[in-house]
């Protein structure tokens, strides 16, 4: 990818974000770091921090132009080590791909520059990032299997539990919402009722398997995001037929 | 040690103080069987004031985690009275109880139950 650098032996850091070059001699060079794009290739640029390093293939009047500090190193020692750095992070299939288009890309970088197409920058994923993809996926598979609704505080919600032990019929809990507590895949729901006279809380964990059903029966307005207060009130305020 | 659990069965006794854990280093939690000294008692009942029982935990105030990642709470601590073997004194049991018993073989209990939560 980016990290991948053409034989000559200059490096460039820059000193800000790359914007794509307008001139004709860095259409190459602007096409071949838009190619990193595809989310974990890029995620592969930006984590080895080596992203810094650009192929230089064009003048370097353009570059200078971009404030770009240029250090003399020797190549292929810089190379072995980007890779080496890049090998622990990324997925090997997507890796292999991108470093065989990458090198390909490279070495052709001088005569492709004319006929390469400009392509739109695709954004970096960033190491901060990455959790909350992978959280934003698992939502989105257990989500396939069944929608979740949308949960507030204060609602009255009916859940329907598959329980391994009971293994007969599905456990059916009903309850006001007392707490929502965000956390991407484990994002959990604290219900409270008054069961038998006595007041039971669970916590349920909205994005589970076990969960079969999940639906909202009504709504009460609440000014607060956590009704705690409701353990000190008359139980008649979290009864619920 | 020294906590006041409430007695939920109808064997005599209405409030028993633990004075020992049967297992864990930390206390006995939900489900687990407990040595209890009877500190309150019904005048005509199985069980008279400062006897020596077991009991098994049915209801407390702290949660208790699941397997499946939820997690159970009561609103107070209760406690089921039984003898060495583990079967009830009495014969009924008022107020819910958590399945969590299922898996310790009180399966006693949790057919006299009112509700399993």
């Amino acid at each position: 990818m980016a990290s991948q650098v053409l034989p000559q032996a200059l490096h460039m850091i820059p000193r800000n974000q790359v914007q794509p070059f307008n001139p004709v001699k860095n259409r190459g060079f602007s096409a071949f770091l838009s190619r990193g794009p595809s989310p974990l290739t890029t995620s592969k640029v930006s984590v080895s921090g080596f992203h810094s390093k650009f192929p230089v293939g064009s003048s370097f009047s353009c570059f200078a132009r971009r404030g770009f500090v240029v250090r003399a190193e020797s190549n292929p020692e810089g190379e072995g080590e980007a890779e080496g750095n890049e090998n622990g992070v990324e997925e090997p299939e997507m890796k292999a791909k991108a470093e065989a288009e990458v090198e390909g890309e490279g070495e052709g970088e001088d005569e492709a520059e004319e006929e390469k197409p400009k392509e739109p920058r695709k954004p970096r994923i960033k190491l901060g990032d990455i959790m909350g993809i992978l959280n934003k996926r698992a939502i989105e598979a257990s989500d396939k299997e069944r929608p979740t609704p949308d949960l507030r505080t204060g609602d009255i919600v009916e859940i329907k539990l598959e329980v391994p032990e009971n293994r007969r019929r599905l456990s059916v809990y009903k309850g006001i919402v007392i707490s929502k507590q965000n956390a991407g895949i484990h994002t959990t729901i604290r219900i409270r009722r008054i069961i038998a006279g006595i007041g039971v809380e669970i916590v349920f964990p909205v994005y589970s398997p076990n969960i079969k059903e999940i639906k909202v029966v009504k709504h009460r307005k609440v000014r607060r995001a956590r009704l705690y207060y409701l353990r000190d009130k008359l139980p008649r305020l979290s009864t619920f037929k | 040690m020294r906590t006041v659990l409430k007695v939920v069965d109808n064997s005599g006794a209405k409030k028993v103080m633990c004075i020992q854990a049967l297992k864990g280093k930390k206390g006995a939690r939900l489900g687990d069987t407990i040595i209890a000294s009877v500190k309150e008692a019904m005048p005509n009942g199985k069980v008279k004031k400062g006897k020596v029982v077991y009991g098994v935990v049915v209801r407390a105030a702290m949660q208790r985690g699941r397997c499946d990642g939820s997690e159970v709470r009561f609103d107070d601590n209760a406690v089921v009275l039984v003898d060495k073997q583990g079967q009830p004194i009495g014969t009924r049991v008022f107020g819910p109880v958590p399945h969590e018993l299922r898996q310790k073989k009180h399966v006693k209990i949790l057919t006299l139950a009112e509700h399993i939560a």
